[in-house]
């Protein structure tokens, strides 16, 4: 009985994942159908798989130079924003200088804006600079962006770790950087893990920031789904599907790695073990 | 100075209280000046003006002319906002609700077979390109070709729906859309509640035979509180945000059924290049932000003195 009842358990389970994800697995079957056969009324779920869509999409070369944009600068903002975001956490959690609460709110503040409010004044400034369509400026400003969120949740995990290995490790004669980067700093990698996936997902998928104030160089892959570069203005469905299946490969296998830290990584710090 | 001098200079640096905040906070108090604190400023002053791109002409300080005609004009910001507000409220609500439900579902399933890769799957539309998604519903939404409509014709013999083509339906649509990439971020974040809730606590409750609810009430809710407010509060302001999602869907339209306020300022600076009108615009929304960062930050004090308290 009780083993009947935890079958039917875990098949609802199951059942409502693939309900969530049944639209994802739309899209990922159309990629391997030609045009006529997406088009189809009733739609086809039986039909022989073509990687013609497939084979088009990487005739491109657009879409090596797009994809190659989206990992440098999702990788690159992502990174320099969690070292910055970790120095500036260790100072606000273990010293407080003053002005600490009201830093931690305008950091937010930044977060809390629609994309367009915050980009309007970066791109008279870029323009007026001159530093539109630069990928060191581009990369920059995700930085930034990537910032308050990461900060948020460091400090949550900082504030975990006790004060006492501080102690210990100055008694000891251990320098601050000692203590930083050997003593603290392997306690808080969820924390690490969290702020570098949330991030790098955000990049990854951005599209306004990377359109306004990047440009043809530093295109990634939605900016260039968004003006329809090779989908006719967003109507070539073979190659929207094609292209969206290849691209939400990564993020999905990190979700599936990352998937406690994600978990752990949003209780901000208050737990600190398995979730 | 030699080489294996160095790391005592850093050191004897990072002894100095003074110095070693500067040397901590310099990286993002730079960072947030040149990228937030000057263009917000930039804004503030643009504000003022009457200042259009496309039109050639300088500059010209209007005082508070731009702030009259957003709260005036023909499309007045509150038509926008209460837009907004009601895809906010809506979507939250009905994203919380699912998504704790499915939390308090998937919480007991610690031994299920396979149940990374199904939480993989629910989570999955979360991490799609919103633009993808939004630019694949309107071919799942199409009213001749569309799945949907497939559906509901031939399994409950109804005439074809334009989903995003009737302004009736279009903010509901995509609402719908919205709500199933978030869901399983409320489901996330239920499950990161459930998950700081102390084992413990939670046998002494069996134990001692508390009622489900009381359980509920005095054991879940008193630990996972605190992290709910937070998805929640997150999911408010990511929703006010929303915008790659609706433009490859509707751009706003049809007529203005689905203009929410970051659409129609992405349309203003970034369609029409008006900067002045845009920036008093994007004033209003930063005034709106900081409310809602203060209530973000309220909340989360709330815990640190009731924790001082304890």
């Amino acid at each position: 009985m009780t083993r009947l009842r935890a079958t039917l358990y875990y098949g609802i389970l199951w059942l409502i994942s693939l309900c969530f994800f049944a639209p994802i697995g739309w899209i990922v079957l159309s990629s391997f159908k030609t045009q006529n056969e997406i088009l189809a009324m009733p739609p086809k779920l039986l039909f022989s798989p073509t990687f013609d869509n497939y084979r088009a999409l990487f005739a491109n070369d657009g879409i090596f130079k797009q994809i190659a944009n989206s990992v440098f600068l999702s990788l690159g903002a992502v990174i320099v924003a969690v070292v910055v975001s970790f120095l500036a956490a260790f100072c606000f959690s273990r010293f407080k200088p003053r002005g600490t609460d009201f830093l931690m709110f305008l950091l937010l503040s930044i977060r809390m804006l629609p994309g367009p409010a915050v980009i309007l004044p970066v791109f008279l400034m870029y323009v007026a600079f001159g530093w539109k369509d630069s990928h060191l400026w581009l990369l920059l400003f995700y930085a930034m962006f990537s910032i308050p969120f990461s900060v948020w949740i460091l400090k949550g995990f900082l504030d975990g770790v006790s004060t006492r290995y501080d102690e210990t490790g100055l008694v000891n004669g251990g320098s601050w950087m000692h203590i930083i980067f050997k003593v603290v700093l392997p306690q808080v990698r969820p924390g690490l893990i969290a702020a570098f996936i949330f991030n790098l997902i955000f990049v990854w998928n951005e599209y306004l920031f990377n359109f306004i104030i990047g440009g043809v160089n530093t295109q990634n892959i939605p900016y260039a789904l968004m003006v329809g570069t090779y989908s006719d203005g967003g109507l070539n469905w073979t190659f929207i599907s094609a292209m969206t299946s290849i691209y939400m490969v990564l993020p999905i296998v990190f979700i599936f790695i990352f998937q406690k830290y994600l978990l752990v990584g949003m209780t901000f710090g208050t737990v600190r073990g398995e979730v | 100075m030699s080489p294996g001098m160095r790391p005592q200079g850093r050191g004897r640096l990072m002894d100095n209280p003074r110095t070693r905040v500067f040397i901590l906070l310099a990286p993002v108090v730079t960072f947030f000046v040149v990228f937030n604190t000057i263009p917000t400023l930039w804004l503030l002053g643009l504000s003022f003006y009457n200042h259009s791109l496309t039109s050639g002409m300088p500059p010209e300080f209007i005082g508070f002319k731009n702030f009259v005609a957003i709260f005036n004009g023909k499309n007045s910001i509150w038509f926008d906002l209460s837009r907004t507000f009601t895809f906010v409220i809506c979507g939250v609500t009905f994203q919380t609700l699912l998504g704790a439900a499915l939390g308090f579902l998937f919480w007991g399933s610690k031994n299920m077979p396979g149940r990374r890769i199904a939480l993989t799957l629910l989570f999955a539309p979360m991490v799609l390109t919103p633009v993808a998604t939004g630019t694949f519903f309107r071919f799942i939404y199409d009213p001749t070709f569309g799945v949907l409509n497939y559906i509901a014709r031939d399994g409950f013999g109804m005439a074809p729906i334009d989903f995003l083509g009737n302004p009736k339906i279009a903010f509901w649509a995509v609402l719908a859309v919205d709500s199933w990439m978030w869901t399983p971020f409320m489901t996330l974040m239920t499950l990161a509640a459930l998950g700081s809730v102390p084992k413990a606590e939670l046998e002494a409750a069996e134990i001692d035979r508390v009622p489900y609810l009381r359980r509920l009430s005095l054991v879940i809710w008193h630990h996972g509180k605190f992290i709910m407010m937070l998805g929640i509060l997150l999911r408010t302001i990511d929703s006010f945000k929303t915008l790659d999602l609706i433009i490859p869907m509707t751009k706003g339209g049809p007529g203005q059924s689905t203009r929410l306020v970051a659409l129609e300022l992405n349309k203003q600076s970034f369609e029409s290049f008006n900067m002045g009108w845009s920036s008093a615009y994007a004033v209003l929304l930063l005034l709106i932000s900081i409310a809602m960062t203060s209530v973000f930050i309220y909340v989360l004090n709330l815990r640190r003195r009731k924790e001082a308290e304890e």
